[in-house]
């Protein structure tokens, strides 16, 4: 009894479905012709008529095509961040000034910027040897010869060097000298007025024709004391003294630093 | 079974069953399709999230828990000291990356002290905080300057970093809710599974900061402690990395008050400690 009910069930299940397909296919045919008519397409013509053609010229000379943007390469902004190591304060410092666009697009190799000041990675570089009067029988291979007022130095990665008594002297960077590239390890120092680049005691500005010595800026901060500074108290206070520059140490950052200063 | 009278063998009442059920999932498809078709649309544009996905957690329950179990662990520690092995990428001129290594002994008691050493080839220097100031020494060259400080680690270790540019080291496992200090800047993290550090059995556990990937291996049994973090600075150049592993946990050892009082070394020298704030005020003066 069951399984005749079952079979002819399965009978009038399939002719339900031989109807509802029959249904399906009514109802698509439905919404097919219930769709909104498409926009009634211009009238073609045979053919369309031509804008009046400019006189040829032995040349043909092309219109000036469209104005395009500049294809503006995308380079991923990164931020300057003095605190490392911190999920509390992880938010970045303040962007650098825009110092670091140079004229030309150039960035020197041989420039060091100022990172995290807890990170403590020093590269002894060669103007770290200075020693003012030191004497020289012979100048380095690769030596340059710079003017500055009418008096010869060499310039040799950081050190400048003038003849004496038949032979070469270390001396004190002179203002107004002029070098072609920085030495290795010159260490980027931004003011809002100005970038400068420390190196030996020597504060650098960037000009047409290469670096220029300029006097100290007053009250810039520098993460380490020139070679050879000299300890000079000055009421009281603990001081350094370079090439007539005075320099006092600061926490910055929580990392002692030192701020040129006028006694 | 019979069709138009007639018998059908098995196999082919089983043909005609399958072909039954796919006329019938096509007519209901069929029919249900110009339902579908506004959802379609709504989904192009930007779709509010669904439940199941507003549902869905950033965050592996599972990293979750284990970075809730070190930070109760150690926001409940009355006191506790540390060691740290510091390795911090640096980026040289010629874009080549090294690292710089420092160590870090870490003393603290809740809720207003603290005291750090920290040491490298060339830097040896302490903070102090006794809940009335900061102070830092410079044990090089015996420089030493102190700042006026809130009663409090928390406060004290914001206004050192907002003021005055000083971040304390490891910060923040010295902060009152370690959990909520990070789980509050936490985008995304998974429970990579346990590995060892050092030999020691350690769950690791990886977050997004957005910007800044970190890391921690927690140690695994009843001292939920950090064995090892790492940060990785993807906004910065080069992504560096900034690693610190721990050792020497001690959660016995009562610290008392002197560890945390700074006296002066003998022929120490007292130096200003520049205040950020001011000197950007100044830079907006002058900008001005």
């Amino acid at each position: 009894m069951i399984m005749s009910v079952i079979r002819s069930t399965s009978s009038k299940m399939i002719a339900a479905a031989g109807a509802a397909s029959l249904i399906a296919l009514a109802l698509a045919y439905a919404q097919q012709r219930s769709e909104p008519p498409r926009a009634a397409e211009p009238p073609r013509s045979f053919e369309a008529p031509r804008a009046a053609e400019p006189p040829r010229t032995a040349q043909p000379q092309r219109a000036p095509e469209p104005q395009r943007a500049p294809i503006q390469q995308q380079r991923p902004v990164y931020v300057n961040r003095v605190s490392h190591g911190t999920v509390r304060h992880i938010e970045p410092s303040p962007a650098p000034p825009s110092a670091h666009m140079r004229p030309g697009g150039r960035i020197s190799p041989h420039v060091i910027r100022p990172g995290d000041p807890n990170a403590d990675f020093h590269r002894h570089w060669h103007w770290n040897d200075f020693a003012y009067g030191r004497r020289w029988g012979v100048l380095p291979v690769g030596c340059i010869s710079v003017i500055v007022n009418g008096a010869p130095f060499y310039y040799d990665d950081g050190i400048y060097y003038q003849p004496s008594d038949g032979s070469y002297q270390e001396v004190y960077p002179p203002d107004g000298a002029v070098i072609p590239d920085l030495p290795d390890g010159a260490i980027e120092i931004d003011t809002p007025d100005q970038t400068y680049y420390y190196a030996g005691g020597a504060f650098y500005v960037q000009q047409d024709n290469g670096y220029v010595i300029v006097p100290a800026p007053i009250g810039v901060v520098v993460p380490e004391l020139p070679p050879g500074a000299v300890q000079t108290p000055i009421n009281g206070f603990a001081a350094w003294q370079f090439n007539g520059v005075y320099y006092e140490p600061v926490f910055v950052n929580g990392v002692t630093q030192y701020q040129t200063f006028q006694p | 079974m019979k069709i138009f009278g007639r018998p059908i063998d098995p196999i082919r009442q089983s043909v005609l069953r399958r072909l039954f059920s796919a006329i019938v999932s096509y007519v209901l498809l069929s029919l249900l399709a110009p339902l579908g078709t506004p959802c379609v649309t709504a989904a192009s544009a930007p779709a509010a999230p669904t439940s199941d996905a507003a549902a869905k957690p950033a965050i592996d329950p599972r990293a979750d828990e284990f970075l809730k179990r070190m930070g109760d662990y150690l926001g409940q520690a009355p006191w506790f000291s540390v060691d740290a092995e510091v390795w911090q990428d640096v980026t040289l001129p010629s874009g080549q990356r090294a690292q710089a290594g420092r160590t870090v002994t870490l003393q603290v008691r809740r809720p207003d002290r603290f005291h750090a050493e920290v040491r490298s080839t060339r830097r040896n220097c302490a903070i102090f905080y006794d809940g009335k100031s900061i102070t830092l020494l410079n044990r090089a060259e015996n420089f030493y300057g102190s700042v006026p400080a809130p009663p409090s680690l928390d406060e004290a270790l914001d206004l050192a970093c907002d003021r005055f540019g000083i971040t304390m080291p490891l910060e923040d496992l010295v902060v009152s809710d370690p959990y909520h200090n990070v789980r509050q800047k936490v985008v995304s993290g998974y429970d990579i599974g346990p590995v060892t550090v050092l030999g020691i059995p350690c769950e690791h556990l990886t977050f997004s900061l957005g910007t800044v990937d970190w890391q921690v291996w927690i140690e695994d049994g009843a001292k939920p402690v950090p064995r090892k973090i790492v940060f990785t600075y993807k906004d910065e150049e080069g992504s560096p990395e900034f690693t610190a592993i721990f050792s020497n946990w001690d959660f016995d050892t009562k610290l008392p008050d002197f560890l945390f009082a700074f006296v002066p070394p003998a022929g120490a020298t007292k130096i200003p400690v520049a205040e950020i704030k001011a000197k950007n005020d100044a830079r907006n003066k002058e900008g001005k």
